[in-house]
């Protein structure tokens, strides 16, 4: 094996945040300052070594790392467009969620345990994402399971533990079956690297019964993370985890990994072709379909803030596998591209939640009345994130949206345009009052549930906790007004899928 | 070969030396010169049985030795190949990790276990390398008897489990040696690879070898036989549970796969093999089921031994039935995995037990913070007896699931196996979840030692690192004798 720049840096990217991960479950307490100091260095080294892929990858460089692990499947970590697409999502994330949670945790217990399960989340986030097959997809996918337990537990009231009850449950459970969709596969053809237009299709015929097995299999382990009905219960009862976790949880981790997992097995291990000639994708659709209507309809019947933000997940989400599932490169673009705006819209949406109840206490949708006078800053971050998950432009969600739709009109399916346009009024309907709450009425007479204040507070909340959702909510407007240049989500979006459908 | 004798003489060796340096006071420089003296002797057996492996690595064929030069039918031989030179290694590696335990941790192991512990090594590596029928029997003794008296070590609380594992062990011996009888009336002959060539399909064969196993079944406390297993494991000294999980149950097993699969004719094989895995599946499951619902600590460890030993024996079963000798190396990657992750899962146990003064699994509340490190090791043991990927656990269970993928007709056996990984998931995040209460934290009574638990943590990490050799051991263990 030759060991060069190219193949080691998928390495260095998965390294930056797993070593200072182990290190800081070394560091004390107390120890503030060497701990920041980790953490940040990992960001700022996982950015760069980001960025220098980047640039690689758009000049046509290649970037592959292997190991032998099993036989006729190493461990493959390889730098592709869609990976990276994911990896930068996730390192960007990070950052943000990173000065998030200093801010958010302050004084409180166990923090060297919080962000050193928090780096390898973020670690199992990023290999799952640069897996170049996957027995390595498995791998990470598990570990991600693993690092995010403790996370989900953190606070360890019995609430708590009842929720990591139920994640666990769902996602071993979830696991095992990819496992065994996965070593079906690998009995049937081998564990082969991901490929634009897969590699299964000299064999559909052959072993059609035994790859429909393969992928229902694949797909239920999946669909437990990405929150596919009935596999989703999970994750509006991990809510209870501390706020940066769901961000973390809903806008990259945990339900993305789920989803990209879809994008990987639909495009590159089975195919467009194939998985259409085994008449894989219409269930998908159908599933994707219901579940993107019953989260929406489950979000409006949510009398608490960060459950209602939850269901909206399991809808929103479910639009990345709606757009794989169109199989048509408008509907595909449409689908990977939500992958990032998503994202962006969510984690500020539950950034700004975080605040809400960190500043003053405010849990409940009825107690955010005024909340537009008392921290003006936040709540507008608020409206742009509940304003792009509507769909309503110039922001991400509208990009998102409207390749969606112009992808069910060419793939001819009228009724999941149908589908899109209902669930953006159930969208309206259940972030709209939010919005007129903390801007149009009147803050209570009593005062806020439980306001806390900082030392040295200059702003309507600690810096730390205000700087991340106005950084993603810019974000989620430039992705949006620029999305025609090449470097924005759309453009590499564009690029990615004409490579899958080879245009 | 040579290096082999070295591996399984130098324990021997040291049981006499240790006599000799025996002193009647117990003393902290006491334990640290027997323990000392033990490490030194078990690494360079280690050392040898390494080398041993490397040289049956490199060789094509089986290398024999007639002990005393007798020739072949009249000498006791010993046999070298790499499955045998791999569980020298195996147990090598253990007994050290426990000698490092009982030298460094400050609960420590009591006086008398040095000079058994390795009387037990000795007569483990014996067997691995016996290819008479007699002479396994002999070693098996051995083994026997040196492992209950090291659960008895634990004090009055251990007698009666020790007295019933010693009974049940003698039963056991008793119908293993009528088996043995027969097949010498019968044949007039013990060496494996003699017996190999005349054994014929008759009553009395069939006999002898059920006589066989239900012995062996009942020593290796596979299910149905395997009520005396929690009562004895749970009772006995930290290390010697370790020990006996790890290794002991180890050896009938061995003894098992090598008469169904190199004594009995095939068409026997065949035929016992859909048993072996049914068994196998059953003990999955119950062992797995008491192991969720037990109140006790180390008693839920020793039931997942049971539940484990499940999977190899369904490796084995399925290995007879459709004499696949790639199932060998699922078999012997259970066993080396969940050698490894049972000696952690011991070890920590016993930490977190001694730390937190009390033998019930609800004393855990709060482990991640009191014990942080042996908590660690539980849940990263635990995570391979799951099978979660890239550990030893997954390196065997994928390779016992490749088999069963490629045939639909086989699809049904996979279901014993995702009930397994569901059970063992179900029995070790059970006691994970508790372990992360910060609402009702059970305060530790001493304060805890560091030493002990990163121990506890070495054999966790190792059953991980196995990913890094898997290629290379699926490779060497796929080859069958």
């Amino acid at each position: 094996m030759q060991l060069s720049w190219s193949s080691l840096l998928p390495v260095f990217i998965l390294l930056s945040s797993m070593i200072p991960g182990l290190l800081i479950f070394a560091v004390r307490e107390e120890q503030v300052s060497l701990r920041t100091t980790l953490n940040l260095t990992g960001v700022v080294l996982k950015l760069f070594f980001v960025g220098l892929m980047l640039y690689g990858v758009s000049r046509g460089q290649d970037f592959r790392f292997a190991l032998p692990f099993l036989p006729n499947a190493p461990l493959v970590l390889h730098g592709d467009a869609l990976s990276l697409q994911f990896v930068t999502l996730s390192s960007v994330l990070w950052l943000a969620t990173t000065i998030y949670a200093i801010g958010y945790l302050g004084k409180a217990q166990l923090r060297s345990r919080f962000f050193a399960y928090f780096s390898l989340c973020i670690s199992a986030t990023v290999g799952l994402a640069l897996a170049g097959n996957l027995i390595t997809f498995l791998l990470f996918y598990e570990l991600l399971t693993l690092a995010t337990f403790p996370l989900v537990v953190h606070r360890g009231t019995p609430e708590s533990l009842r929720a990591g009850r139920i994640y666990l449950a769902y996602t071993i459970g979830g696991g095992t079956m990819l496992m065994l969709g996965v070593a079906l596969l690998h009995s049937l053809a081998n564990t082969q690297e991901f490929i634009a237009g897969g590699y299964l299709s000299d064999m559909a015929e052959a072993h059609d019964v035994g790859l429909r097995v393969a992928f229902v299999l694949m797909i239920l382990g999946l669909g437990v993370k990405a929150a596919l009905i009935p596999l989703h219960s999970w994750l509006p009862q991990a809510m209870v985890a501390p706020a940066p976790v769901s961000a973390l949880l809903h806008a990259v981790a945990v339900v993305k990994a789920g989803a990209f997992g879809i994008i990987r097995v639909v495009y590159d291990v089975y195919g467009v072709e194939t998985s259409t000639n085994l008449s894989l994708t219409q269930p998908l659709l159908w599933l994707a379909a219901a579940t993107i209507l019953y989260g929406s309809v489950r979000a409006l019947q949510q009398q608490d803030l960060k459950k209602r933000l939850a269901y909206s997940t399991v809808s929103q989400v479910s639009y990345i596998t709606l757009g794989v599932a169109l199989v048509g490169p408008l509907a595909a673009i449409g689908g990977i591209v939500h992958l990032m705006h998503q994202g962006l819209m969510k984690i500020t949406l539950f950034f700004c939640a975080g605040n809400f109840s960190a500043t003053l206490g405010v849990h409940k949708i009825q107690e955010m009345d005024g909340l537009g006078n008392r921290m003006p800053m936040t709540m507008a971050a608020f409206t742009i994130g509940a304003l792009g998950m509507i769909g309503v432009p110039p922001i991400a969600g509208f990009i998102s949206k409207w390749y969606l739709g112009a992808g069910a009109l060419q793939s001819d399916a009228m009724w999941a345009l149908l589908v899109i346009m209902v669930s953006s009024l159930l969208n309206a309907a259940y972030f709209l009052p939010l919005v007129y709450r903390g801007w149009f009425c009147a803050s209570p007479q009593q005062g806020w549930p439980a306001e806390q204040s900082w030392p040295g507070q200059r702003f309507e909340t600690h810096w730390m906790l205000l700087l991340p959702p106005l950084f993603t909510a810019l974000l989620s407007i430039l992705a949006g007004i620029f999305a025609g240049s090449f470097f924005s989500p759309l453009g590499w979006s564009q690029f990615i899928v004409a490579r899958e459908f080879s245009l | 070969m040579n290096y082999a004798l070295v591996s399984v003489a130098l324990p021997m060796i040291t049981v006499v030396l240790l006599f000799l340096v025996a002193a009647p006071v117990y003393s902290r420089l006491q334990t640290l010169v027997t323990g000392g003296l033990v490490i030194i002797i078990t690494v360079i057996s280690l050392s040898t049985s390494w080398l041993a492996l490397l040289e049956a690595a490199a060789q094509s064929t089986t290398s024999y030795l007639a002990i005393g030069g007798w020739e072949d039918g009249l000498a006791i031989r010993f046999r070298l190949t790499p499955v045998v030179a791999l569980m020298l290694t195996f147990t090598a590696l253990i007994h050290l990790l426990l000698a490092l335990y009982g030298t460094f941790s400050r609960h420590g192991v009591p006086k008398d276990y040095w000079s058994l512990s390795c009387f037990l090594h000795g007569s483990l590596a014996a067997l691995w390398l016996s290819a008479d029928l007699f002479n396994l029997y002999v070693t098996l003794e051995l083994l026997s008897l040196s492992a209950v008296a090291l659960v008895a070590l634990a004090g009055p609380g251990a007698w009666k489990p020790a007295a019933d594992y010693l009974l049940l062990s003698l039963a056991a011996s008793l119908c293993y040696l009528f088996g043995v009888a027969l097949i010498y009336g019968r044949y007039g002959l013990l060496d494996i690879a003699m017996l190999t060539v005349v054994v014929n399909d008759d009553l009395i064969t069939r006999l002898a070898l059920l006589l066989m196993t239900a012995g062996l079944m009942l020593k290796a406390a596979l299910w149905p036989l395997h009520l005396w297993l929690p009562a004895a494991h749970a009772s006995a000294p930290t290390a010697v549970s370790a020990l006996l999980s790890a290794l002991v149950v180890k050896a009938p097993l061995f003894i098992l796969w090598v008469l169904w699969s190199q004594v009995a004719p095939p068409v026997m094989a065949q035929q016992i093999g859909p048993v072996f895995a049914l068994i196998g599946i059953l003990a999955l499951v119950f062992g797995g089921f008491s192991a969720m619902r037990t109140p006790y600590l180390k008693v839920l460890v020793a039931y997942s031994t049971v539940a484990q030993l499940g999977y190899a024996l369904m490796a084995l079963g399925l290995l007879l039935a459709w004499q696949q000798p790639e199932m060998n190396s699922a078999l012997w990657l259970f066993v080396i995995a969940h050698g490894l992750a049972k000696t952690s899962l011991f070890l920590a146990a016993g930490q977190m037990q001694t730390t937190l003064g009390t033998k019930r699994i609800s004393g855990l509340r709060g482990a991640t913070q009191t014990t942080p490190i042996a908590m660690f090791a539980f849940a990263v043991a635990g995570g391979s007896l799951i099978g979660l990927p890239p550990s030893g656990g997954f390196l065997a269970k994928w390779v016992l699931l490749e088999p069963l993928l490629s045939q639909p007709q086989n699809w049904p056996w996979v279901l014993g196996i995702l009930l397994g990984t569901l059970v063992s998931a179900a029995y070790i995040f059970r006691l994970v979840v508790m372990a992360f209460d910060r609402a009702r934290i059970n305060p530790p009574d001493i304060s805890s030692d560091h030493v002990g638990q990163w121990l506890a943590l070495v054999p966790a990490v190792l059953v991980w690192g196995m990913a890094l050799a898997g290629e290379q051991l699926i490779q060497l263990l796929g080859e069958g004798i």
